[in-house]
């Protein structure tokens, strides 16, 4: 048969291609997995991609230690089931210390808790190339980035040295000290992604799913209250609310949405109804203008 | 109004469950997708052209709606669609060396992707790199000043990266009283224009961005024109992947294997044309060939399988290729080149160094160039070619370039992936420049003194470690590479030797 490309099927094969020319470029890379739907997209391309080899690299995900319970169980889960190498990066001093996503403002917890083991691991394991999922269409300053992303020395994103890509092509080379970042979803929208985890009947979180959770109200945002950690202010108590949540990271800085969603059916009807960006529920984009761009310069993925 | 347009403007949390078919309209897999490119200056009116036609035809958010009407209104009490686009513009102003933004929007048949590139004369290599990606560009011109210098040279530029389709958006009709002779002499210039590229297509639309007029909707004020809007053309241009064009390419990305069930799979893009099971396929460089056993992928095994499509191919005899191979049509198969001539767009700030180390990335092959020699830069005012032999940022050069090494290679004109490449910095590693194929030849050019670099000499020492293995002979020849570079930063022109089964 010859095949009649959809969109989605065009988009499979550019990503197939593009996790094949870094694997055979990259002397050892990674897969950045965060457990989201992005990165269970992610997943299921480069499985693709080397079949019926197995994945020639590992995966590494920075745990905080914050993260939804759910999201841990199911990472475990399919650790297992696909037989992955996973590399878990925790910045223990840091909790030693006590840095929590409470008395820290988000950005400053981002970079001890995120960007600093996740630097930490790919400095340890010596990656010279990362996997990520992030997409053009998540925010304007992404919009400019290319598929292959180049970091100088202590993973700094200099605008000035990344390359110009042009046709098919990916030129991998890397100068002394630089590493790359990969971003085979590049030309995927968060549409995109919602249909093709319903296409390949792919499994996600259960919290993308709405279901009755014990959850906080403040400052308009609905949070989830995952364990006793969550300090209660005079006056509040858990709240059962039919909530899903729209982006995965670390409970406590992660709104949810009221929702009665609770197949993937009905949530991807209700999230290509929805009318504001994917990222309003992230309290670290909000934290100071620009702020995705800054974290980017910082090594943030 | 649809069911998807229905369901944007309900609520965020439905009260009825959606049935399962108004899903699959919310939630269509889309026919197709066309990378659009807009070149032309913020004077003609390019960011209000592409706000006004994502306005009328696609879904924006609601927060990118409701900055549009909190937008200071402009003629007839529109919206300043050009927001929408200046957005990026700011984004831009950070020093940003080599940029193009990617905007991504759905009509309801198909995925537009907006690759928005600056306009101005300094920024060639810009528009080379953004229009490498497209499948159509819009240029814009303002009907009151018809064709400029800057048309014709973004229409050289589109040329020489091998885009396929053009379409002139003649804007601000309105302020030429919609006049018809206006357009017909512009589009007259137009096509008198367009003949001496390789155009397959050039439309030209009589459009008002801010009113909307051939926008999306075909204008009430314009009856004479009987073409389509500019939405139309563009959701009737055959989508990226529908069209597979030339003979067999398959550039050879790695080898998948999977030793229980004797699977060899030489996995890659298809990079043109078609390739069926039973099919027989050349390798360019060995002169070997073998027949299409199967073409699988994780999900299915395919009988055919086009252009665009990521598969893996077993064939019925190991023929030993690896990265870098191009599996080819043997009745038209690729040149094995140890000599090109290529027109390039020179991308980086640093000039061309005559002693630099230069390496060229093919599809899926990396080959150290032993020599560059500049012939002439064209002029992309008067389209004119004038000898030179020097070359530095944002010019376009003819050079004939020597290999170190044999790799297969087409002609641009013939198959594009395969006829264009990237030339690296080997030390850096940055890219220097982006370049296509005129002509590629087996001939090795006349050099004095060239010293040849024999694998035996490899073999004896450095090499003494590598397997017989296709991983091997990479392996081999990414050590090679490397020394040939070495030698050549210091000044000594090197040749690697080839296999000795090669026959070239």
């Amino acid at each position: 048969m010859t095949a009649q490309f959809t969109h989605l099927d065009l988009l499979e094969s550019e990503s197939i291609h593009i996790f094949r020319e870094a694997a055979a470029q990259f002397r050892k890379p990674v897969l950045l997995y965060s457990i989201g739907k992005d990165s269970t997209v992610l997943l299921h391309l480069a499985r693709k991609a080397f079949w019926p080899g197995k994945l020639p690299f590992p995966i590494l995900h920075v745990n905080t230690t914050w993260k939804f319970k759910e999201m841990i169980a199911f990472r475990d889960h399919w650790v297992k089931e696909f037989d992955l190498d996973l590399i878990e990066m925790t910045n223990h001093d840091a909790i030693a210390k006590g840095v929590n996503p409470y008395d820290y403002a988000p950005s400053i917890y981002t970079d001890i808790m995120k960007t600093v083991p996740l630097k930490a691991g790919l400095d340890q394991y010596g990656f010279d190339g990362a996997f990520g999922g992030a997409r053009r269409d998540e925010e304007a300053s992404r919009a400019k980035e290319r598929v292959f992303s180049f970091r100088a020395e202590g993973h700094r994103w200099d605008p000035r040295r990344q390359r110009p890509e042009m046709w098919r092509l990916l030129n991998g080379r890397l100068g002394a000290g630089e590493t790359a970042r990969i971003f085979p979803l590049s030309n995927w929208t968060e549409r995109d992604i919602w249909r093709y985890i319903m296409r390949e009947k792919l499994d996600v979180v259960p919290l993308y799913m709405a279901k009755e959770r014990p959850t906080i109200e403040r400052n308009g945002q609905i949070l989830m209250y995952d364990d006793d950690r969550f300090p209660l202010k005079p006056g509040e108590k858990p709240v059962m609310r039919s909530v899903r949540f729209r982006t995965l990271g670390c409970w406590p800085l992660t709104a949810g949405v009221e929702s009665t969603a609770t197949t993937l059916e009905e949530v991807v009807a209700e999230t290509l109804g929805a009318r504001t960006s994917e990222r309003s529920g992230r309290l670290i984009d909000h934290d100071q203008v620009g702020a995705m761009e800054k974290k980017k310069q910082e090594g943030y993925f | 109004m649809t069911a998807q347009t229905a369901l944007k403007e309900s609520n965020v949390t439905p009260l009825v469950k959606p049935a399962a078919d108004a899903l699959a309209s919310a939630a269509p897999e889309l026919s197709g997708l066309l990378r659009v490119l807009t070149c032309g200056s913020v004077d003609d009116g390019k960011s209000t052209l592409i706000g006004r036609l994502l306005w009328d035809a696609t879904d924006l958010f609601d927060d990118q709606r409701a900055t549009l009407e909190r937008g200071r209104k402009v003629d007839g009490g529109h919206p300043d669609f050009s927001l929408l686009m200046d957005g990026l513009v700011a984004e831009r102003e950070q020093g940003i060396t080599i940029d193009i933004a990617w905007r991504y929007f759905d009509t309801k048949t198909r995925r537009l992707v907006v690759i928005d590139s600056p306009g101005h004369e300094q920024y060639t290599r810009n528009m080379a790199s953004g229009a490498s990606h497209a499948d159509v560009a819009i240029m814009l011109i303002d009907a009151r000043h018809g064709i400029k210098t800057q048309t014709r040279r973004h229409a050289a530029i589109l040329d020489l990266v091998g885009l396929k389709r053009v379409i002139l958006a003649v804007n601000k009709m309105d302020l030429v009283d919609w006049s018809e002779s206006r357009f017909r002499q512009i589009e007259h210039d137009f096509r008198t224009l367009m003949w001496r590229f390789g155009f397959r297509e050039a439309v030209a639309i009589p459009v008002a961005a801010v009113s909307g007029d051939n926008v999306a909707e075909r204008s009430k004020h314009m009856s004479w024109y009987k073409g389509p809007s500019l939405l139309e053309h563009l959701e009737e241009i055959p989508s990226r992947g529908t069209e597979p064009v030339g003979a067999f390419r398959m550039p050879v990305q790695t080898v998948l294997r999977d030793t229980r069930a004797d699977f060899r799979g030489l996995a890659g893009t298809i990079s043109s044309g078609t390739v069926r099971i039973g099919d027989t396929v050349l390798d360019p460089v060995s002169r070997r060939t073998a027949k299409v056993q199967r073409i699988a992928t994780m999900d299915r095994d395919y009988e055919e399988a086009i252009q665009g499509q990521a598969v893996a191919i077993q064939l019925d005899t190991d023929l030993d290729v690896s990265r870098g191979s191009v599996l080819a049509a043997p009745e038209a198969a690729p040149v094995v080149a140890r000599t090109l001539e290529a027109r390039f767009v020179w991308l980086s700030e640093v000039p061309f160094d005559k002693r630099g180390s230069y390496l060229v990335r093919t599809a899926t092959d990396l080959v150290p160039v032993t020599n560059i020699e500049i012939k002439s830069l064209l002029d992309l005012d008067s389209l004119a070619v004038h000898p030179a032999t020097a070359c530095k940022v944002n010019d376009i050069a003819i050079a004939n370039l020597a290999l170190g090494r044999a790799t297969a290679i087409d002609r641009f004109a013939e198959a594009q992936e395969t006829g264009s490449f990237m030339l690296v910095d080997a030390i850096s590693g940055a890219t220097i420049a982006g370049g296509t194929v005129t002509a590629a030849s087996p001939d090795i050019q006349q050099q004095d003194n060239v010293f040849l670099l024999t694998r035996a000499m490899l073999a004896r020492g450095l090499c003494s470690d590598v397997a017989n293995t296709p991983e091997g002979e990479a392996e081999f020849r990414r050590r090679s590479n490397e020394v040939a570079l070495l030698l050549r930063s210091a000044g000594v022109a090197v040749e690697v030797e080839s296999l000795p089964d090669y026959v070239i």
